[in-house]
């Protein structure tokens, strides 16, 4: 596993009576897709907001290539946060060397950035105009623009693609993975769990502000998944679920799902198989994030009681 | 930290600056103030070019006094010319002041001026004309035949005229500024005017500024950026930078204003409107530096309180009884200006002076009025530094946490609340 870029241990933010966050720890791994999940209100965004020190830490440690986040090492990271915006007056280009400029990037240097950018998204006729005459998808694509300008190791994505039409969305998944090949560690919380299938290396659950599952998307799966197969077949059930080594199948769809014992190989069950029936097709079956979700959310609250 | 502070400060100064709004106001406000300064003075000073006015002497006494007196009056004063047209009454009096009617309604003359026969006992001089609002032809005559009825009247008791007019020579009052090196200056009522009107500027300026920074705020929030921005600057430095931004643009205004009077009051520009002899009240560089403290010093301490109003609320409706809390603190100082006029050195303005939320206005104010004690001074632009920072340090907590708060518009206790957690 590769050198984590970001690490947190123990991090707690109370509200009062209220803990927002409660002893989360996690690492990110160098060039990972990091996603950050859970319900709304689970504390990832006051999370990601004591990661840019936005708001302080009750206690905890995080840390950014292992030293404690500070105004320059700040730097290092881009922050696209869930609420986000720009100053309707300003110019676009003007807009954007001014948000490189307060990230330490020399004006010529972030004029020059902030103008291949938008040409690269087409953007470029639109430099000189106010933003207020930017269309919503326009806007976005800019205060991106502005996420990226200083050239950041690390990207932190808030909700990304709340309020993205289909097409800006689809934009933003493409630019985001074109930085992840280039090398860019990227963290993205969102509450849309099929998003994060076809993004994201590593997940971290965390619900009702403590984290409840964490590692690489693969192993999970694997974990969660346990000794499952999915079959295409036309015997019947009942015939499978009397053979050595199952303990219960059930339907889904036009398949089955078979499970077995742990010691049980699939070996076995394909030979016993392919002997009394026709087999169209045997996989692992690989869970759905959804029921990962669910199930670690039940053992969560049995592991408490 | 400064190089951040730094852009922060550009953008608000550069923003504000290109806008046409602060142009506008910029030329206007010079053009409104100078217009209400310089109006009365011309009106005033030109009753306007020349005039021609008939004369029907019915006394056959008062010509000849009348046209003396009038000369006199004008001799000194090439803008303003009354001509004056003895018209000789004839047998028919009666027919004669018709008929010179007529002439003044065909325009031959501006008006008449009717001396009935009784004069100075009986009955009274009549001026009939179009235009009965010519206000410094209307002076001088109505002086003239003043003055010719009671030369003739003291005449009449046996008096003589020239003695009784020595005698009863007006002594006005001569008023006389003693500066703190001894020097006397000459003072008819400029001075006050002059402060009064520079104590309106800092209370302008620093309430409108004030707001200006609670809007800067708001429009962070309701726009959503702010969250960008504090990722990359510290709040505290945020609201700094726009603070001291918002008030660079103040006192570029005020120094585009400084240079527009000083442009305007030149004297190639004052003879050209027909001012030449207006007497410009002047200030002491001593005045105009104070006055750029304390406008800063003000600005800056209320500038604080607008910034912590603007970070607590969502909207300018939602703000509206915290912002009229302040602006009552620059407007309480405004209504105890009389107590300053009054005695500006008595124990009560001391105190009201020394106080910080005060100090702008009242200190300046007594600056401008009488000899203030250095240490008073000093004292006043301390104890606002003191407060400046004290008020820094306490909004910038209510800052920090308003800026990510939405929704609910939180109370006193509320904020309380914030100062004690961030």
């Amino acid at each position: 596993m590769a050198e984590a870029i970001l690490e947190l241990d123990g991090v707690t933010k109370r509200y009062g009576d209220h803990l927002a966050v409660d002893g989360v720890s996690f690492d990110v791994p160098e060039g990972a897709v990091y996603g950050l999940l859970g319900p709304n209100g689970a504390g990832k965004s006051t999370t990601i907001r004591m990661i840019m020190r936005i708001i302080g830490m009750d206690s905890g440690s995080i840390e950014l290539d292992g030293a404690p986040v500070d105004d320059d090492r700040r730097r290092l990271i881009g922050y696209l946060p869930e609420e986000r915006g720009l100053y309707r007056k300003m110019k676009v280009l003007e807009h954007l060397v001014y948000l490189g400029t307060l990230r330490g990037v020399g004006p010529g240097e972030a004029k020059r950035r902030a103008s291949a950018w938008l040409d690269k998204l087409q953007l470029g006729d639109w430099a000189g105009h106010k933003v207020e005459d930017l269309s919503k998808g326009m806007q976005q694509k800019v205060q991106f623009i502005g996420t990226v300008l200083h050239r950041p190791r690390l990207l932190i994505l808030d909700e990304p693609f709340s309020g993205l039409d289909p097409i800006n969305t689809r934009e933003l998944k493409d630019l985001m993975l074109a930085m992840s090949r280039d090398g860019v560690t990227v963290v993205l919380s969102t509450h849309v769990l099929p998003q994060v299938d076809e993004l994201c290396t590593h997940i971290c659950l965390i619900n009702r502000a403590r984290k409840i599952l964490e590692g690489p998307l693969e192993t999970i799966r694997a974990d969660y998944g346990g000794n499952v197969w999915r079959i295409h077949t036309d015997l019947a059930a009942e015939a499978i679920g009397e053979l050595p080594g199952v303990t219960a199948t059930r339907p889904l769809g036009s398949e089955l799902l078979v499970e077995l014992t742990d010691d049980a190989g699939p070996r076995e069950l394909m030979r016993r198989l392919v002997q009394r029936g026709e087999v169209d097709s045997f996989t692992r079956f690989v869970p759905d994030l959804e029921n990962i979700f669910i199930r670690a959310v039940e053992e969560d609250k049995l592991g408490v009681e | 930290m400064w190089n951040r502070i730094w852009a922060v400060i550009r953008r608000e100064y550069l923003e504000r600056v290109r806008t046409k709004a602060f142009w506008i106001s910029t030329l206007l406000v010079p053009v409104l103030m100078g217009g209400m300064m310089i109006i009365p003075a011309l009106l005033a000073a030109r009753g306007g070019g020349e005039a021609t006015v008939a004369v029907l002497d019915l006394t056959g006494r008062y010509w000849e006094p009348i046209r003396t007196e009038v000369e006199e009056m004008l001799s000194s004063d090439d803008n303003f010319e009354v001509r004056l047209v003895d018209i000789d009454p004839g047998p028919d009096p009666e027919g004669t002041r018709e008929e010179t009617k007529q002439r003044v309604q065909g325009k031959e003359f501006d008006g008449m001026l009717v001396l009935p026969p009784g004069l100075p006992d009986e009955g009274q001089a009549e001026y009939l004309a179009p235009n009965v609002a010519a206000f410094r032809l209307l002076m001088v005559l109505e002086r003239a035949v003043n003055n010719v009825q009671v030369a003739d009247r003291l005449e009449g008791a046996g008096l003589d005229p020239d003695r009784i007019d020595e005698l009863t020579r007006r002594s006005d009052l001569k008023t006389l500024k003693l500066g703190s090196k001894g020097e006397e200056t000459r003072d008819q009522g400029q001075a006050f005017m002059l402060s009064y009107m520079m104590v309106l500027i800092i209370y302008m300026t620093v309430l409108m500024y004030g707001i200006y920074v609670m809007r800067g705020v708001l429009e962070e929030k309701s726009s959503h950026i702010v969250e960008i921005i504090i990722s990359a600057v510290r709040p505290f430095e945020l609201m700094l930078g726009k603070i001291i931004g918002i008030g660079a643009v103040g006192l570029t205004q005020m120094l585009l204003w400084a240079t527009l009077a000083f442009a305007l009051s030149a004297p190639a520009v004052l003879s050209a409107v027909g001012l030449a002899d207006f007497d410009l009240p002047s200030i002491a560089a001593s005045t105009l530096i104070a006055f750029v403290i304390f406008f800063v010093l003000g600005f800056l301490l209320y500038g604080t309180l607008y910034a912590g109003i603007g970070a607590a609320f969502d909207t300018e409706q939602d703000a509206q009884n915290f912002q009229m809390m302040i602006t009552m603190l620059l407007v309480i100082p405004l209504v105890l200006m009389v107590q300053i006029f009054n005695n500006p050195n008595g124990t009560l303005s001391v105190a009201l002076s020394l106080f910080p939320f005060f100090a702008p206005i009242l200190m300046f104010l007594r600056m401008t009025l009488t000899q203030v004690p250095p240490w008073q001074v000093a004292l006043s632009m301390a104890l606002m530094v003191g407060a400046i920072f004290v008020m820094a340090w306490l909004v910038g907590k209510v800052y920090r946490v308003g800026i990510l708060m939405h929704g609910s518009k939180p109370k006193f206790k509320d904020l309380a609340r914030w100062v004690r957690e961030a």
